[in-house]
């Protein structure tokens, strides 16, 4: 055992729980003991009977190589950090006694990075109760999704499993938006980091809005939210100043008080931004004109087909997060079928084209000088890196791509002062990665936030294909268990093998109602003690994805599933008994 | 110096004016045409010149300047650029159908410059069209006047910046379905429709006044008034009573028709084209005198029950008796044979060749306010114009190449299978729903509503 990996079991007590984990974490005290390092508990403070407060919250993080920030190439150095602030980066560095010493020889080490908007760790509130007299032509404000004063706060919780995902991703700080309708409320800042903390940093750093109508009610579509904006806003000015005029004479009729125009105060005076969640480039115009009528301070976000408004963007400096997700290649990958005529491959060509562009506009943003920065919503958290590699592939450069992950993010929501890179007196949010961080096999190895240090599993490097799974046999029928937000549920998980590659089927809570349903395994992947495989669920009318990813150790498999864009869930099964022998 | 930076920023404003209106704007010269000017007869064997966009000159033997593009046009005929009054193409969204009156919403706000439907309407000889708000309402929102300008990615660039402002309205069964049945709220018969009309003009007349009252008394010494609320639907009801707007107002029948021209008569609104009308020819005469006319279909009829009533004869009698009649589409595929439905009044009703155009050209540019620029061949107007083989009126006609603003946007020679200008990047087939292109689209987005009154009724919901 090396030293880094001592240093990370000594840390374990950082590691958000997850059965997976707890299986792993058995093995590695196995593994401590057998290589007799069995003093572990002597390093913590004898006054916390728990065992669970570190004796030192000074680190040294010896001999990585690090990359202070975008652009800037990767030096040996070693980096102090006390009490959640970098306090040093160099190679001279004297170090104070009571610093833990972690050697990072081997490590390459980014700065955190940073969401510029997310709904990792957001619950959605309840719809209000509709009143007994409602008037779909008339809604409250509450009620048709217009409710400024909401704060993403109220609906954040650190223990979220998706927190989790993003913190494994690299992310340390990000802008956390409220889930709801067309002004959805205020967005805050958090960092992902100790669940004892708020871990706020700042609250209402703007005003989540989108242009989705209320279903069934006033506003129902795009035209009647953009009208419905419009008038939100001027009747807040006008509210602002009637206000005033009461205030400061006498006889002068009351100004009606709302909480919405209360909420809405700060963005018509320009202090608080708002954050306009848009697709394509006709919703950009959308936000933009919308901006250029009332005067409001505006960030775009969510922007997935922007190519045609490049100019646009740069030429009105418009701050911009896109979409930290790339389309699907299914289409593009999908197998040729048999004698395709000439207009049948014109038109798949057109297709393949459209992808092409689509990935390319990360690149050609840059290109223009326009300075982005990612939202994660509406990306899969384990997707992430993947999809940025392919933006990079794709005429991105590797500077613009950790720019926007830090330095540029941090300029957009303000708070360049402490946080995007690694310097003496910045927040110590760090990325540790066990090569450079676009390589491909290149794994986040531990993020630190605010000082506190989180350790994930590294992968070993796949094994040869076909190679059987040292995890044992894995075909029979399996009990499992998933715990979701919806509540705990399971079924069964039946894996044929069918001479080098497996089939099987999934049994599930039916999502339509009562009873079971059944799902065909896709994409059965069975290499060392890694088992992996996807089913689609249809649910509501919607076609979800859920992948699985577990590890096998002989008759169990401990491992999370990632449903959709909802985020990643534990699940855990354990395989029955069979009277045909396993091999 | 006071002087000079006036002059100055009167320069400055005038130049961004012209950046910010900036559409293509061609030259060419076409030779030796059969030029259907419609307003002012056919000229056989003529030249129309066009430069920047303008009809410059229509004569013979007109000589190309210096790098102007010459098409010989010999043997075929040429007509104004087709102009459908009534059209949902290039719209995202065509109903906020959540309340009886949404005078607020803008089509303009959800104008989509990338459907297909305008390079259809294109090749088939329509460069401009009147992207309406739907039915679903007693008053729909704020129209655009779209031209055909295929190709551009901003939505301003495809709306007719200098056409005046147009509202939808709608009376009868839409309205009273989708709020009184679907809802359980005014309007619920025709009469709550006009009760409708009369309380919301009532309102924005009180509007009116209490901003007047509140300006006036603003810009008085120490004065501590306080503004009204904002509200940009009563306001756009009385920029209808200021005559700022015309009403387009879907209707079918001549007891709703006569109910809305007392209405507009009482408030003393003047700017009203009537649209569908096909019950108009039993109140010709009265549409003629009060509204600015009619915009119907040749021979659509007997999709719901208020549409029984109907003849094709309808736009003759109207035009016969002096309303300015025009023939429209509603419909994505209609509007690619616009001259056929034009042609049809003359088989019902012996129109002659210009009246025929006519309600294809520059009556439906009467309706949209805008014939003073487009719906005719004329020197001075803009140059939105079709080459056709065969007379464009006869069974055998085939649009040749279209223009707007003297830019050509289809040719039929370089009439490529695939113009979509925007390709999904995951799905190789993109799905076509043959039912929803073939069908209007005056209740599109209201489907949600009727999952009730469908399942009773069982009702096409035009």
């Amino acid at each position: 055992m090396d030293s880094e990996e001592a240093f990370i079991s000594l840390l374990d007590h950082n590691k958000p729980s997850n059965p997976m984990r707890k299986t792993l974490l058995k093995a590695s005290v196995l593994c401590l003991m057998l290589s007799g390092f069995i003093s572990r508990a002597s390093l913590f403070a004898q006054s916390d009977p728990t065992g669970k407060k570190p004796i030192t919250s000074t680190y040294a993080i010896t001999n990585a190589t690090v990359f202070a920030k975008p652009g800037s190439e990767g030096s040996k150095a070693t980096i102090l950090i006390k009490d959640g602030v970098i306090k040093g980066v160099g190679s001279n560095l004297s170090l104070p006694v009571e610093a833990k010493v972690i050697a990072g020889d081997s490590l390459f080490i980014y700065p955190g990075f940073i969401d510029g908007a997310s709904q990792a760790g957001i619950t959605k509130p309840e719809d209000p109760k509709r009143p007994d007299n409602f008037d779909s032509s008339k809604p409250s404000d509450e009620i048709a999704g217009i409710t400024p004063w909401r704060s993403a706060v109220d609906q954040f919780s650190i223990d979220g499993s998706q927190v989790d995902a993003m913190r494994q991703a690299g992310f340390t700080l990000i802008q956390i938006v409220p889930e709801g309708g067309m002004i959805a409320g205020k967005s805050a800042l958090v960092i992902l980091g100790d669940d004892k903390s708020t871990n706020v940093i700042k609250e209402n750093t703007s005003l989540s809005s989108n242009l989705n109508g209320a279903r069934g009610m006033y506003p129902g579509t795009t035209v009647g939210v953009m009208a419905k904006f419009r008038d939100v806003y001027k009747n807040t000015e006008l509210t602002k100043n009637r206000t005033a005029t009461f205030a400061s004479n006498t006889g002068v009729v009351r100004p009606e008080i709302t909480p919405t125009y209360q909420a809405m105060m700060d963005v018509i005076s320009g202090q608080v931004p708002v954050l306009f969640e848009v697709g394509n480039d006709l919703e950009v115009r959308r936000a933009l004109s919308l901006k250029n009528e009332l005067g409001f301070q505006l960030i775009l976000t969510g922007l997935e087909e922007y190519e045609n408004v490049i100019d646009l963007l740069k030429s009105s400096g418009t701050k911009v997060l896109i979409q930290l997700a790339v389309p699907d290649d299914k289409a593009i990958k999908a197998k040729e079928g048999e004698d395709e005529s000439e207009e049948v491959k014109a038109l798949k060509a057109r297709v393949k084209a459209s992808y092409d562009k689509a990935i390319a506009q990360a690149g050609k943003l840059e290109a223009a000088g326009v300075p982005f920065a990612f939202t994660t919503i509406g990306a899969k958290p384990n997707d992430l890196m993947k999809s940025l590699k392919t933006m990079i592939e794709a005429g991105l450069s590797e500077e613009a791509a950790l720019a926007a992950l830090t330095t540029n993010a941090a300029d957009i929501l303000g708070v360049s002062k402490f946080a995007g890179s690694i310097e003496s007196g910045k927040m110590a949010n760090l990325v540790l990665a066990t090569g450079p961080i676009f390589e491909e096999d290149s794994q986040i190895k531990h993020v630190v936030v605010d000082g506190k240090i989180f350790e994930y599993e590294t992968k070993a490097k796949k094994k040869k294909e076909g190679a059987e799974g040292s995890g044992g046999a894995i075909a029979g029928t399996w009990d499992y268990t998933s715990e979701t937000p919806a509540g705990s549920s399971g079924g069964k998980i039946t894996i044929a093998k069918d001479g080098s590659s497996y089939s099987g089927t999934i049994t599930y809570d039916d999502p339509a109602g009562s009873g079971a349903a059944t799902s065909d395994l896709e994409d059965i992947s069975y290499e060392g003690s890694s088992l992996t495989f996807s089913f689609g669920v249809s649910a509501g009318g919607m076609n979800l994805k859920v992948d699985v990813s577990a590890e096998v150790s002989g008759n169990t498999m401990d491992g999370s599933m990632i449903i959709g864009e909802f985020g990643s869930f534990p699940i855990s099964g354990t395989l029955n008994p069979t009277l045909i022998a396993n091999k | 110096m006071k002087k000079l930076s006036y002059f100055l920023a009167a320069l400055v404003g005038l130049s961004m004016q012209y950046a910010m209106a900036q559409t293509p704007k061609g030259s060419v010269l076409i030779k030796n045409a059969t030029v259907l000017t419609v307003t002012n007869g056919t000229h056989e064997n003529t030249d129309v010149l066009v430069q920047d966009g303008i009809v410059k000159k229509i004569g013979q033997d007109i000589k190309a300047p210096n790098g102007v593009e010459t098409i010989d046009a010999t043997g075929k005929y040429l007509m104004p650029g087709i102009i459908d009054a009534h059209s949902h193409i290039a719209l995202d969204v065509v109903n906020e159908a959540t309340a009886p009156i949404v005078a607020e919403v803008r089509m303009k706000d959800v104008v989509n410059p990338y459907e297909i439907g305008i390079y259809r309407a294109l090749a088939g000889g329509v460069t401009m069209s009147h992207a309406m708000h739907g039915s679903a309402n007693v008053v729909g929102g704020q129209n655009a006047t779209l031209k055909h300008r295929w190709g551009s990615t901003d939505p301003a660039d495809i709306i007719m910046q200098d056409a005046p402002r147009t509202i939808k309205f709608a009376l009868g069964e839409n309205p009273t379905r989708v709020h009184g049945r679907g809802r359980g709220i005014q309007p619920r018969t025709r009469m709550g429709v006009e009760a409708i009309l009369r309380n919301g003009f009532n309102e924005a007349l009180q509007y009116k006044k209490a901003w007047a009252d509140f300006n006036a008394a603003s810009s008085q010494k120490g004065n501590t008034a306080v503004a009204p609320e904002y509200n940009e639907r009563l306001q756009t009801l009385a920029d209808i009573l200021d005559g700022k707007i015309i009403i387009h107002c879907h209707s079918y029948r001549a007891d709703e028709i006569y109910m809305l021209i007392n209405v507009a008569k009482d408030f003393g609104i003047k700017k009203l084209v009537f649209q569908h009308t096909n019950e108009g020819f039993k109140v010709a005469p009265e549409i003629a005198e009060y509204t600015m006319g009619a915009s119907v279909f040749a021979d659509w009829w007997a999709y719901k029950f208020e549409v029984y009533y109907s003849t094709a004869f309808n736009a003759a009698i109207l035009q016969k008796n002096g309303v300015i009649t025009s023939i429209n589409s509603d419909d994505a595929e209609l509007i690619r044979h616009l001259y056929h439905e034009a042609a049809k009044t003359q088989r019902y009703g012996g129109m002659t060749d210009d009246e025929a155009l006519a309600m294809i050209t520059i009556n439906p540019a009467k309706q949209l306010g805008v014939s003073d620029k487009v719906g005719s061949i004329e020197e001075g107007k803009q140059a939105d114009m079709v080459i056709f083989e065969g007379h464009p009126l006869s069974s055998y006609a085939i649009p040749q190449m279209t223009f707007v603003d003297g830019v050509k946007y289809f040719d039929i020679n370089s009439d490529e299978d695939d113009q979509r200008q925007l390709v999904s990047a995951t799905e190789m087939v993109e799905p076509i729903y043959l039912h929803e292109e073939t069908a209007h689209k005056c209740m599109q987005d209201t489907e949600y509503l009727f999952e009730t009154a469908e399942a009773l009724f069982s009702l096409n919901q035009y």
